[in-house]
C-alpha cells in the first residue's frame, strides 16, 4: 500500500522528481565512464604475471644528440654481455621497429601499422597467449615471424598462414628485400598495452647488426632496480675504457607500468597518457558526484514540505518513525529504480559512441566493475540524498500542521558549492580549449588547411618524387609539392656537426659543435607558408654543387649561431658534415645561410623550438611527401593526386592525410581531455541548473503569499523579481569568488605542460562568471516571473 | 478520562513570555460531548493538542485514563493515537494520494488489523455513512461535506475512546454543517467522548457542555 501511495505521490510532482532522475542519471552515465576510462588507463601493460620485474633501459649522453632522452636505444650490442654478467638481468628483448611500412605477400603489398624485429627470448619476457606456435621454439630460427590475429586475417582470410613467406620490399634501409617465414600467431594486444605490433619476428641474420631498438630487461623477483642501473652503469664505463668521473652516460631504468602515463621520451613506440589527465579527469568524476548528490539532497529538502501533511496525518493516524523512514526510503529506492533504467538507457548509445570514435572497448569484460560503481553509487546517493530529509523530520520536535520550510540554510550552502564547481569546470573548459586550438593553429602548416601528407612512404617511391612532383604539378588544382624528413607533429631529432665562418667550436665547449638538421625538397618553405625574416627561399633545384649549397636556418638556429640580427647571418659560409661511419659518409655541400625564418612548431608546442638547419636533398632522407592544393580545389585536387598515384604506383596503397589530422593526433591527449571535460561541465551546469530551478520553484510556492501581498500593497512586476532573484544572485556571486582563486591555480598547473602557452587573462574569469550567472538567472527568472506576475488574489485566496 | 490539572503553554520570545494557555484545569468524563469555545487566539487548538498528544504542556499535570501523560514516552503516544484518540479537522485532512477507501484504512493498518478484518470494517464504515459509491475516489473529487464525512470515517473506524474535532464544520456550509453535528451527537449517544472547538454557538448546543476560554483563561462553563 505504501508504495502505492509513494508513487501517487512522486507523479504529483512529475517535473522536480523527473529533475531528480535526470540529474542522477547523467552524473552516474559520467561516472561509469569516467570510471572505466580510468581503469582502462591504470591497467596498462599489467596482463603479464612478471609484469612488475619487466624495466625497460634507456640511456642518455651530454656528447649524443644533445643529451635528448629517448626511449629507446642505439646499438645496445652488449647486452648479451650484461645478461652474462649480472645475475639480476635474467632476460633480455630488444624490439627494433621494421621500417618500409609495407609487407608483400603475393604481388600485394599490406600496410605495416607496428612490426618490430626482436630477440628470439620475446616471449619470455611479454607474456603473449599464441594461438599457434609454442612459445619456447617459434621464434628460435632466424627470420621467423609471429603474426597478430587481427592482421593474419587481413592479409590470408581464413587460410592458415603459417609456412607463409611474407617479403620485407627492398628499400633505403634494407639493401635488399627479406623473407620471413610465419611461424606462429598470437593474439592481438589488448588496447591497455603500450605497443600493438601486427608483427613481430627474428632478423635475417642471426644477432643485432646495428640500429635503435627499445630494450626491456627481465629482472629477477626481488632485484633492486637501482643495484641494476648502477651495476649497468658501471659495465658500461667498464666497456667505455674510461675513467667513471669522464663516463657521462647516465642509466635509466623504467618500470613497465610506468610506461604509459608517467613516460615522456622522445621517440616512444606510440603516443603515451599522462597522469595529469588521470588527476584532471578523477576530479571531475569526483565533482560529479558532489554535485548530483547534493542536487538530489537538496531538492529533497525542498520537496520535504510537500509531505509535510501526509506525515502529520499519518501521525495522528498512529504511524511511528519507522513508517516515516520507510516511507522516504521507498521514495528513494522508486528513484533509484528509474535512475538506473535510464542510465541504462543513455548508457549503451554511449558506449557505442566511444568504440566508434576512440575505439575503446571500455564496457567490455568490466560487468562486475560497473556493478561495483553503481552500487557504490546507489548506497551513496540513497544514504546522502535521503538522510537530510530524516535527519531534518525525525529531529524536529514538534510537527507542524503549517507547510513550513526554515531550512534555508543548508540548500544554500550546497547551491554555493555546486556552482562553484562549475564555475570552475567552465574555467578550465575554456583555458584548455583556447590552449588546444592554439596549439593547432600554431602547428606547421595547419593555417593553411589545404595541406595533405604521404607519411614515411616506401624507399622506392621515395626515389620517383621528383618525377611525382612533376606530374602533380600539371594540375591546376595542386599549388606546391614538397617532401621533406619528418612529417608536421613529428620529431626533428638528428644533428649533425657543422662548420661556420666565425663560429669557433672551441669557445664553446659546453655546446658541443651539433645542430639539429631537416633535410627537404626546395618547395618546403613555399609550401608551408614559413616566414622570412631575412634572405631568401632555396633555388628551386634539390642539387647543389660543392660550394653553392644552401641553409635555410630557423631563429632558434640564428641564436643558436650567436646572431641577433638575421641580416647579418646572411651570406656566413656554412657547411653539414655527415659521417655514418669511418667509411661510409653522404656529403653535404659547403655553402652559405641564405635565409632565416622565423621559428615554427614541427612538433608538439609543449616542447620549445630547437634549432634548425634546412638543407636540400635528392632522393635522400624525404621520408614524407606534402601537397598543398590551390584553396577550394580540395575534392578536384584529391582526384587528380588519386591519378597520379593509381598511374605510377599501382601497386601501392594510397594513403595520405590531412596535416590537421595529423597534428589532432599530437594533441590527442588534450583534445580527448577538452572534450571530457565539456562534457561534464555541461553535465554539472544542466545538473545544477535543474536543482536551482527546482528550488527557485519550491520557494516561489513558499512565498506566493508574501508576493501577493506585496503586489496588493502596490509592487511592480520588476520589483519583485528583483527580490526573488537578488538571493539567487549573491549565492553565484560568491560561488564565482570561491571558484576563481581554484580555476586560477589549477589551470596554472596545467599550462605548465607547454613551453607556448595562451595566457589567463582575467576575461575568461568573467565569461566563466557571466556564463554561469546567465543560466542561473534564466533558469531562476522562469520561476520569479510566474510568481511575480500571478494574480494576487489568487495567491491570496488559498489561506 | 480526561483530567487537566493547572495547565500552563507559553511561548519564550526575547524578553518577554506570551502564554497561550494559563492555569487551566479541566475534567472531561466518560461520555461527555464538550464544545471548546472563544475568540481566536484564545488557545482553543493549543488545548485540543493537548489533550490529543499532539503538543505538550510547559507546566501543570494531565492525566489520560488516570495516567500522567507527560510521562508517556513516544511510542505510549503513538499506541494512543493507534487505539484511543480519533481526529477531525477543519480542513478535513485527507491524505491526498489515498482514494477514500485507503483513507479509512489506514488507520487499522497502523493498528496491525488483519486485512480481512480490514475490509469488514472499512465496508462497514462506507455503509454507515452511505459512501460506498465513492470508495474509489480521490478527496479531490468529492464535496466538502462528503470529504468531512470520510474524516469522521476514518477517525472512529477503529473505535477509539475520545473523539477531537477541530472545527469540524469550519469549511462546509450550514446544510451539510448540520448534517455532520448531528452525526457527532449521535456518536455521542452511542457512548463516545467527544470534545470539539467551535466558533459557532448553534454547533456547541449539540453538545452538553460548553467551556469558553478567553486569552488562554477558563472563562465559564456551563452545562446544557
Amino acid at each position: 500500500m505504501n508504495i502505492k501511495v509513494v508513487i501517487r505521490n512522486l507523479f504529483k510532482h512529475p517535473f522536480l522528481n523527473l529533475v531528480k532522475i535526470l540529474g542522477l542519471s547523467l552524473a552516474l552515465t559520467g561516472i561509469i565512464f569516467i570510471s572505466l576510462f580510468l581503469k582502462n588507463e591504470l591497467t596498462y601493460d599489467r596482463l603479464n604475471p612478471k609484469t612488475y620485474q619487466i624495466y625497460r633501459l634507456t640511456l642518455t649522453d651530454p656528447d649524443f644528440l644533445g643529451g635528448k632522452h629517448f626511449a629507446r636505444i642505439v646499438n645496445a650490442g652488449y647486452l648479451p654481455e650484461i645478461k652474462e654478467r649480472l645475475p639480476e638481468v635474467e632476460q633480455y628483448v630488444r624490439l627494433m621497429p621494421v621500417r618500409g611500412g609495407l609487407l608483400k605477400y603475393k604481388e600485394r603489398f599490406y600496410n605495416v601499422n607496428q612490426g618490430f624485429e626482436c630477440d628470439s627470448t620475446f616471449f619470455e619476457v611479454f607474456e603473449v597467449e599464441l594461438i599457434s606456435g609454442n612459445k619456447k621454439t617459434v621464434l628460435e630460427n632466424p627470420a621467423s615471424m609471429v603474426i597478430s590475429k587481427s592482421y593474419a586475417e587481413t592479409i590470408f582470410g581464413e587460410s592458415n598462414p603459417v609456412g607463409e613467406v611474407l617479403t620485407l620490399p627492398a628499400g633505403q634501409y634494407y639493401g635488399e628485400a627479406q623473407n620471413f617465414t610465419v611461424a606462429g600467431i598470437m593474439k592481438d594486444f589488448p588496447s591497455n598495452s603500450h605497443f600493438h605490433p601486427d608483427f613481430i619476428t627474428t632478423p635475417v641474420q642471426h644477432e643485432f647488426q646495428y640500429g635503435w631498438s627499445w630494450t626491456y630487461l627481465l629482472l629477477s623477483n626481488g632485484a633492486n632496480p637501482e643495484n641494476v642501473t648502477r651495476e649497468i652503469s658501471d659495465f658500461l664505463t667498464e666497456r667505455a675504457q674510461v675513467e667513471p668521473e669522464e663516463f657521462e652516460t647516465k642509466v635509466y631504468l623504467q618500470k613497465l607500468t610506468d610506461i604509459h602515463l608517467y613516460s615522456n621520451k622522445l621517440r616512444e613506440i606510440e603516443a603515451n597518457g599522462n597522469i595529469r589527465n588521470i588527476y584532471v579527469l578523477a576530479i571531475a568524476a569526483f565533482i560529479l558526484l558532489v554535485i548530483a548528490i547534493s542536487n538530489y539532497a537538496n531538492l529533497n529538502l525542498g520537496m520535504s514540505g510537500f509531505n509535510a501533511k501526509y506525515l502529520f496525518i499519518n501521525k495522528i493516524l498512529g504511524s511511528n518513525k519507522v513508517a516515516v523512514v520507510n516511507f522516504f526510503l521507498i521514495e528513494g529506492l522508486l528513484i533509484l529504480l528509474a535512475t538506473l533504467f535510464l542510465t541504462t538507457l543513455i548508457s549503451i548509445p554511449t558506449n557505442t559512441l566511444i568504440f566508434k570514435f576512440y575505439g575503446l572497448k571500455l564496457a567490455q569484460k568490466n560487468l562486475a566493475f560497473i556493478l561495483f560503481v553503481v552500487t557504490v553509487f546507489s548506497i551513496l546517493s540513497l544514504i546522502l540524498g535521503m538522510l537530510p530529509v530524516l535527519k531534518s523530520i525525525l529531529t524536529a520536535k514538534k510537527i507542524n500542521t503549517s507547510v513550513n520550510f526554515g531550512r534555508g540554510r543548508i540548500s544554500r550552502g550546497l547551491i554555493v558549492f555546486q556552482y562553484a564547481f562549475s564555475i570552475a569546470l567552465i574555467i578550465s573548459v575554456i583555458v584548455i580549449s583556447r590552449q588546444t586550438s592554439h596549439a593547432l593553429k600554431n602547428g606547421l602548416g595547419a593555417r593553411e588547411n589545404n595541406i595533405v601528407i604521404f607519411e614515411s612512404v616506401h624507399a622506392s617511391l621515395q626515389q620517383k618524387f621528383e618525377i611525382f612532383k612533376e606530374e602533380l604539378l600539371k594540375y591546376n588544382s595542386i599549388q606546391h609539392v614538397s617532401a621533406m624528413m619528418e612529417p608536421p607533429g613529428g620529431e626533428a631529432n638528428d644533428m649533425f656537426p657543422f662548420e661556420m665562418e666565425g663560429f669557433d667550436t672551441e669557445q664553446n665547449e659546453d655546446q658541443f659543435n651539433r645542430i639539429g638538421v631537416f633535410p627537404c625538397d626546395y618547395s618546403f618553405a613555399d609550401l608551408f607558408n614559413l616566414q622570412f625574416l631575412s634572405g631568401n627561399n632555396f633555388t628551386a633545384s634539390n642539387i647543389d654543387n660543392e660550394g653553392s649549397g644552401e641553409y635555410i636556418i630557423n631563429e632558434a638556429a640564428m641564436k643558436r649561431l650567436n646572431y641577433h640580427d638575421p641580416d647579418e647571418i646572411i651570406g656566413k659560409t656554412f657547411k653539414l658534415n655527415f659521417m655514418m661511419s669511418e667509411t661510409t659518409g653522404i656529403e653535404i655541400p659547403r655553402g652559405k645561410i641564405i635565409g632565416v625564418v622565423k621559428d615554427f612548431h614541427l612538433s608538439s608546442i609543449k616542447k620549445k623550438v630547437e634549432p634548425l638547419v634546412l638543407f636540400k636533398r635528392d632522393k635522400l632522407w624525404l621520408l614524407n611527401f606534402a601537397v598543398a592544393f590551390q584553396p577550394g580545389m580540395r575534392t578536384a585536387a584529391l582526384t587528380d593526386i588519386e591519378t597520379v598515384w593509381t598511374s605510377m604506383f599501382p601497386e601501392y596503397p594510397l594513403q595520405y592525410e590531412d596535416v590537421n589530422v595529423m597534428y589532432q593526433k599530437v594533441y590527442k591527449a588534450e583534445l580527448l581531455q577538452a572534450r571530457l571535460l565539456s562534457v561534464f561541465t555541461i553535465i554539472a551546469l544542466f545538473i545544477c541548473s535543474m536543482g536551482l530551478f527546482g528550488l527557485a520553484l519550491i520557494i516561489t510556492q513558499n512565498r506566493v503569499k508574501e508576493i501577493g501581498i506585496r503586489k496588493v500593497n502596490g509592487a511592480r512586476v520588476s520589483e519583485i523579481l528583483a527580490i526573488l532573484n537578488k538571493d539567487f544572485l549573491k549565492w553565484v556571486i560568491l560561488a564565482f569568488l570561491i571558484a576563481c582563486p581554484a580555476g586560477y591555480f589549477a589551470m596554472d598547473k596545467w599550462l605548465e605542460n607547454f613551453a607556448y602557452k595562451t595566457g589567463l587573462s582575467w576575461w575568461i574569469f568573467i565569461l566563466a562568471g557571466v556564463i554561469a550567472l546567465g543560466i542561473a538567472l534564466l533558469t531562476v527568472s522562469l520561476q520569479s516571473w510566474k510568481a511575480a506576475t500571478r494574480n494576487p488574489v489568487e495567491a491570496l485566496r488559498y489561506e | 478520562m480526561i483530567q487537566l490539572k493547572n495547565i500552563d503553554k507559553y511561548y519564550d520570545a526575547k524578553f518577554q513570555r506570551t502564554f497561550v494557555l494559563k492555569g487551566i484545569n479541566l475534567e472531561i468524563e466518560q461520555s461527555e460531548f464538550v464544545s471548546i469555545m472563544g475568540p481566536s487566539g484564545a488557545g482553543k487548538s493549543t488545548l485540543l493538542n493537548i489533550i490529543g498528544f499532539l503538543d505538550e504542556p510547559n507546566e501543570g499535570e494531565y492525566l489520560f485514563l488516570g495516567k500522567p501523560a507527560n510521562k508517556l514516552k513516544e511510542k505510549q503516544k503513538v499506541q494512543y493515537h493507534r487505539s484511543h484518540i480519533g481526529f477531525i479537522f477543519q480542513a478535513f485532512h485527507l491524505i491526498e494520494e489515498m482514494t477514500v477507501y485507503e483513507n479509512i484504512e489506514t488507520p487499522l493498518v497502523y493498528r496491525g488489523v488483519k486485512s480481512k478484518e480490514r475490509k469488514a470494517m472499512v465496508a462497514e464504515m462506507l455503509d454507515k455513512f452511505n459512501i460506498v459509491a465513492k470508495k474509489d475516489l480521490f478527496p479531490s473529487q468529492l464535496s466538502g461535506g462528503q470529504q468531512q464525512l470520510v474524516g469522521i470515517a476514518r477517525a472512529i473506524v477503529g473505535s477509539p475512546k475520545l473523539l477531537l474535532a477541530d472545527e469540524p464544520t469550519g469549511n462546509l456550509h450550514s446544510e451539510q454543517g448540520e448534517m455532520i453535528m448531528k452525526l457527532l451527537k449521535k456518536l455521542n449517544d452511542d457512548g463516545m467522548t467527544i470534545v470539539q472547538v467551535t466558533h459557532s454557538e448553534q454547533n456547541a448546543q449539540y453538545g452538553n457542555r460548553i467551556v469558553r476560554l478567553m486569552d488562554g483563561y477558563i472563562n465559564e462553563e456551563n452545562t446544557n
